[in-house]
């Protein structure tokens, strides 16, 4: 085991609960100064960490795919994915705007869910490789995975605002709900990974 | 109470185990390994949260009072408040997303301050009330749900993307939104979490 991993609290027996920071026994699943739920351990946080992460990946098609909003204009209808929306935004020369909307519904989503597969693995195959590295990119995944709804809000103020009959007004797609969901079952799945097992996977067997 | 106690912590980024001591009052404590800030010692924070979530709480009315967004084109105006922009969804026929809307911009955020009004309020009376325990640990874990601040730059975006086609207008809730934002931003960033907590668990065992 490295120094870095021996002073580590999981090491010794002990985990921080993230509500209050008051310190419990590593086996306890309920924190003894608030109540809250804690890491429940190796099997059952990687399998919720996998069970979200797969839930995200069958939303992202639907939310990628399918229509996002109805535009109708002077009586013609036409429908726009949300790629299709990022496209329209660069082609009126809106380039930071869509910039901003591919990171934060395109990228974001995907990158989250390929970081978050990626340390499930290393931690099921006992990896010992780059774990500051990882752990950095798992406080990353947690921080920014809210930031992918503003996508979702974009759709509602448009559907809100864009109510004029036959001349010009949007409705909402599924899509929509679909993005919605993908966002919040990503962000669960970076809730239920502990990142402390990257640190024990050295001794995985030990740890179970 | 000028200082904390000292008392044994997790770093929240990197899992190191140590003993913070204790803190003077303004005295900060920073992990020796990743440099976090572990705890703090902010004199200030219960006056600071309960004035910010108070002033937050009548932001947040006030934006729902007044109109919200305006927009005009081909000679049709049309203004709407907070609300109406949320109903407008269930009547196009997607109630699911008003739900998702409704919950992480107006209701969660709201559910936040009450509970944090509740909890700081009682701290500064020095009385313990009811269940300040379950309420405290349920508003941290309701903070990431809070999607207030994602909200406003969403209508950023959304007005670049009509300015090319009608004329927008911002409303008095708009703004008031805006300061709502602003102070919930300070109740959730200001107080130390540790510090919270220990006063609550001195409070109960009075």
């Amino acid at each position: 085991m490295t120094e870095y991993a021996a002073s580590s609290a999981l090491a010794q027996g002990l985990q921080g609960c993230p509500i209050c920071t008051s310190v419990s026994p590593a086996e306890e699943t309920h924190c003894a100064g608030c109540g809250a739920t804690l890491h429940a351990g190796w099997d059952e946080s990687i399998q919720k960490t996998w069970a979200w992460l797969i839930t995200s990946a069958m939303l992202y098609f639907p939310a990628n795919f399918l229509p996002i909003t109805y535009t109708r204009y002077f009586g013609k209808t036409t429908e726009s994915t949300l790629l299709g929306g990022v496209v329209t935004l660069w082609e009126h020369g809106d380039i930071l705007i869509a910039v901003v909307i591919f990171v934060a519904s395109v990228l974001v989503p995907l990158g989250k869910m390929i970081v978050l597969a990626w340390l499930c693995l290393s931690v099921q195959s006992g990896s010992n490789f780059a774990l500051t590295q990882k752990t950095k990119l798992y406080r990353v995944t947690e921080f920014v995975g809210r930031w992918s709804m503003i996508d979702v809000f974009v759709v509602a103020i448009l559907v809100a605002l864009i109510q004029l009959g036959n001349i010009m007004s949007v409705r909402p797609g599924v899509a929509a709900v679909a993005f919605a969901g993908m966002v919040a079952t990503t962000m669960l799945a970076s809730l239920a990974f502990d990142p402390r097992l990257l640190w024990a996977s050295g001794d995985k067997d030990n740890k179970k | 109470m000028v200082t904390t106690a000292g008392s044994q912590m997790v770093c929240h980024e990197c899992d190191l185990l140590i003993a913070v001591p204790a803190l003077a009052s303004g005295q900060k404590a920073y992990c020796p390994r990743c440099n976090y800030l572990l705890a703090a010692n902010r004199p200030q924070a219960l006056t600071i949260v309960f004035a910010f979530a108070v002033s937050s709480l009548l932001f947040l009315l006030l934006s729902i009072a007044f109109p919200f967004l305006g927009f005009s084109a081909g000679g049709q105006e049309r203004t709407v408040t907070l609300l109406q922009s949320i109903a407008i969804l269930v009547t196009e026929d997607l109630p699911s997303l008003a739900a998702i809307v409704f919950t992480t911009i107006i209701l969660i955020p709201a559910a936040f301050l009450i509970g944090a009004v509740y909890v700081s309020s009682a701290l500064k009376m020095n009385r313990s009330l009811p269940g300040t325990v379950t309420v405290l640990r349920w508003i941290l874990m309701l903070m990431p749900w809070s999607m207030a601040e994602i909200f406003l730059i969403g209508i950023l975006v959304a007005f670049v993307k009509i300015v090319s086609l009608a004329d927008v207008s911002l409303g008095l809730s708009f703004w008031s939104y805006v300061l709502f934002t602003v102070c919930m931003t300070v109740v959730m960033l200001y107080p130390d979490k540790r510090q919270l907590w220990e006063r609550v668990r001195s409070l109960n065992d009075d």
